[in-house]
């Protein structure tokens, strides 16, 4: 019977690693999906925005540099975030909102403006590899194996904030805003909506979700002006297979992702895993363009 | 003969007879990479600009160029003149194997599954330690050498005129192409694909070959860079260098024989120039790509036509002072 213990303790790991995985794309990927749901574009620039969040939460709250503790680092680095989607909107999307080949340009502005915030990352910290601290030391059981505390913050944070999004999405005037402009710009236009106000709430939320991520995401792997680049393929994935736009199928392709990255790596090691993410990412796009959930 | 043919004349005799004013081993090492460049961003002019079709594995394609050269000629022993030959096979490959699923998909999916395949490559080479070495690139590939002249001699200056001529090849290439049915097909494509469609135009038969024929030139590029550098990096499929391409490509102008290389050319001097301002530059270039789109979108090609529309709509609006748009 001992194949049998082999396969329960190999699920209790893939559970764990998938789950902690899931959850950061759940983060990073509600995001894009919202952005590309109300703009109709793909932000290129989400991931600098990480690394961004991450290097402001480290430089407020390490010791090293200002240290004003942990959780002021995480709120200035959201709000940080969110300020600075809001002056990615205002100079690399509101300019052309008016050109037909709106996608395509955007793709070059946002590749641009990734391009500008990781080198000034790197002019403004440096080279040196920054770690922050975790938001919850020791460690946690999760169905029999350990993680680390912090790890579990995420595992119970990433659902919580997308349940928030939704209720903001669901109960407030600005959130059905949001998703008017989403369904119909023109009637949401004629019915006095103003739309590029409710581009900017979208975008800033956007912002400030990646923000978060990266402050997580910065505690678990080393801060590098590069931290984005890895998370936000994954995060494209992620969008791809639950259908660009569509929020459920966006979760829904975060859990998938995360839990088929973490059996993979599991079967195939670390090394193939990626591979083979793409290859079934090419595939998926072959099969079905619009993805899991996708509309149009 | 007319005034732009001398000019272009004028252009390439200079280009011919720059060894011979210095040897200087940076500005031989300068000009080749700029050489170099402006035919990869011609080659990619052909699918994104003429073709639009948003291909961003042309990088990808000049990396496993690189690379296959570097594999065949070290550790398979191929001869090293077969670098360019082998460079171009494997780029129009895996051009073919990249077009397979994009002939289904439109806009932003076109630029994720070509962005995808360019990541997926790297994952392979990352992997495959043994053949391609890993994350420290694949070093050491045999030089080009034919009868026994070793292009690396005089500073180089064999791959000097090795690019040279096939810059020259390109532009040839590529001029014949704008003129020819299947450049006016391509064109139509991207103008109204669903109107081309239904006047006879085989979408997928034209696009693979559109894929293939711009395949070519990075493939080139990719062999030639490969042996004169004597290495082939897992960096050449990362971001920085597809937005260096990129900047290129739209400070050129796309759709346009000559902007693809005046753009590499001018780009090349620019980068040389901002050298002391370090990992600045890269803030410049970011700041030069979004100028661009957003004040002279048709690059410097397009900058006499767009001073004057810009100076008439300023004279307009100083005659007129009212609000002018109703947004």
């Amino acid at each position: 019977m001992e194949w049998i213990d082999q396969i329960g303790s190999a699920a209790r790991a893939i559970f764990a690693s998938g789950l902690v995985l899931s959850s950061l794309y759940v983060l990073i990927a509600a995001g894009l999906a919202i952005v590309w749901n109300t703009l109709g574009i793909f932000n290129f620039a989400h991931g600098a925005i990480m690394v961004i969040g991450a290097y402001v939460a480290w430089t407020v709250s390490d010791p090293a540099a200002l240290g004003w503790g942990l959780l002021p680092g995480i709120v200035i680095a959201v709000a940080t975030s969110a300020i600075l989607g809001l002056v990615i909107n205002r100079l690399l999307i509101v300019p052309f909102l008016t050109q037909p080949n709106l996608v395509l340009i955007t793709v070059m502005t946002t590749l641009s403006g990734a391009f500008f915030l990781e080198n000034s990352a790197l002019l403004i910290w440096g080279p040196r590899i920054k770690q922050l601290e975790k938001v919850v030391s020791g460690n946690v059981s999760v169905g029999g194996t350990a993680i680390s505390g912090h790890e579990a913050t995420i595992i119970v944070l990433a659902p919580l904030l997308m349940l928030g999004l939704w209720a903001f999405l669901r109960f407030t005037w600005v959130g059905s805003a949001v998703r008017a402009v989403a369904q119909n710009r023109e009637f949401a236009e004629l019915s006095g909506i103003r739309t590029r106000a409710m581009y900017a709430v979208a975008f800033a939320i956007a912002a400030g979700l990646a923000g978060f991520a990266g402050v997580m995401l910065g505690a678990i792997r080393f801060i590098t002006p590069g931290l984005g680049g890895e998370p936000l393929i994954k995060a494209m994935i992620v969008v791809i297979l639950g259908g660009l736009g569509s929020i459920p199928g966006t979760i829904i392709g975060s859990y998938l992702v995360g839990f088929g990255e973490a059996a993979s790596t599991y079967f195939l090691g670390a090394y193939w895993t990626q591979a083979a993410l793409f290859l079934v990412f090419i595939i998926i796009l072959v099969i079905r363009p619009n993805g899991i959930m996708g509309r149009k | 003969m007319t005034r732009k043919n001398l000019i272009i004349l004028t252009f390439f005799a200079l280009l011919a007879v720059l060894p011979l004013i210095t040897n200087d081993s940076y500005i031989r090492h300068v000009s080749i990479v700029a050489l170099l460049y402006a035919i990869v961003v011609s080659g990619w002019n052909i699918s994104l600009g003429f073709g639009g079709v948003f291909n961003f594995a042309h990088l990808a394609f000049f990396a496993i160029a690189a690379y296959a050269t570097g594999i065949l000629t070290k550790t398979y022993g191929f001869p090293s003149w077969m670098g360019v030959p082998i460079g171009v096979t494997a780029s129009v490959i895996a051009s073919l194997i990249v077009c397979l699923p994009v002939l289904r998909l439109k806009g932003i999916y076109v630029i994720l599954v070509t962005f995808g395949f360019g990541q997926l490559c790297l994952q392979v080479v990352l992997n495959q330690r043994s053949l391609t070495g890993g994350n420290f690139g694949f070093v050491q590939i045999p030089p080009l050498r034919v009868f026994g002249y070793s292009f690396r001699s005089d500073q180089a200056l064999g791959y000097y005129y090795l690019a040279l001529v096939v810059l020259i090849l390109t532009i040839l290439l590529v001029s014949w192409f704008r003129r020819s049915p299947f450049g006016w097909r391509v064109a139509a494509l991207r103008e109204n694909e669903d109107y081309a469609i239904a006047r006879g135009i085989a979408l997928a038969r034209v696009r693979l070959a559109t894929f293939a024929f711009s395949a070519i030139f990075p493939g080139a590029a990719g062999a030639i860079y490969a042996q004169y550098v004597r290495a082939a990096s897992p960096d050449m499929f990362g971001f920085s260098f597809l937005t260096i391409a990129l900047s290129m490509l739209l400070l050129g102008g796309v759709a346009t024989v000559w902007g693809p290389v005046v753009g590499a050319l001018v780009f090349a001097i620019l980068t040389e120039i901002m050298t002391p301002l370090g990992p600045g530059r890269y803030l410049v270039t970011a700041v030069l790509i979004v100028s661009i789109l957003r004040f002279f979108p048709k690059g410097l090609a397009g900058i006499p036509d767009g001073l004057a529309t810009w100076h008439a709509k300023w004279r307009g609006q100083r005659l007129s002072k009212r609000p002018h748009t109703i947004d």
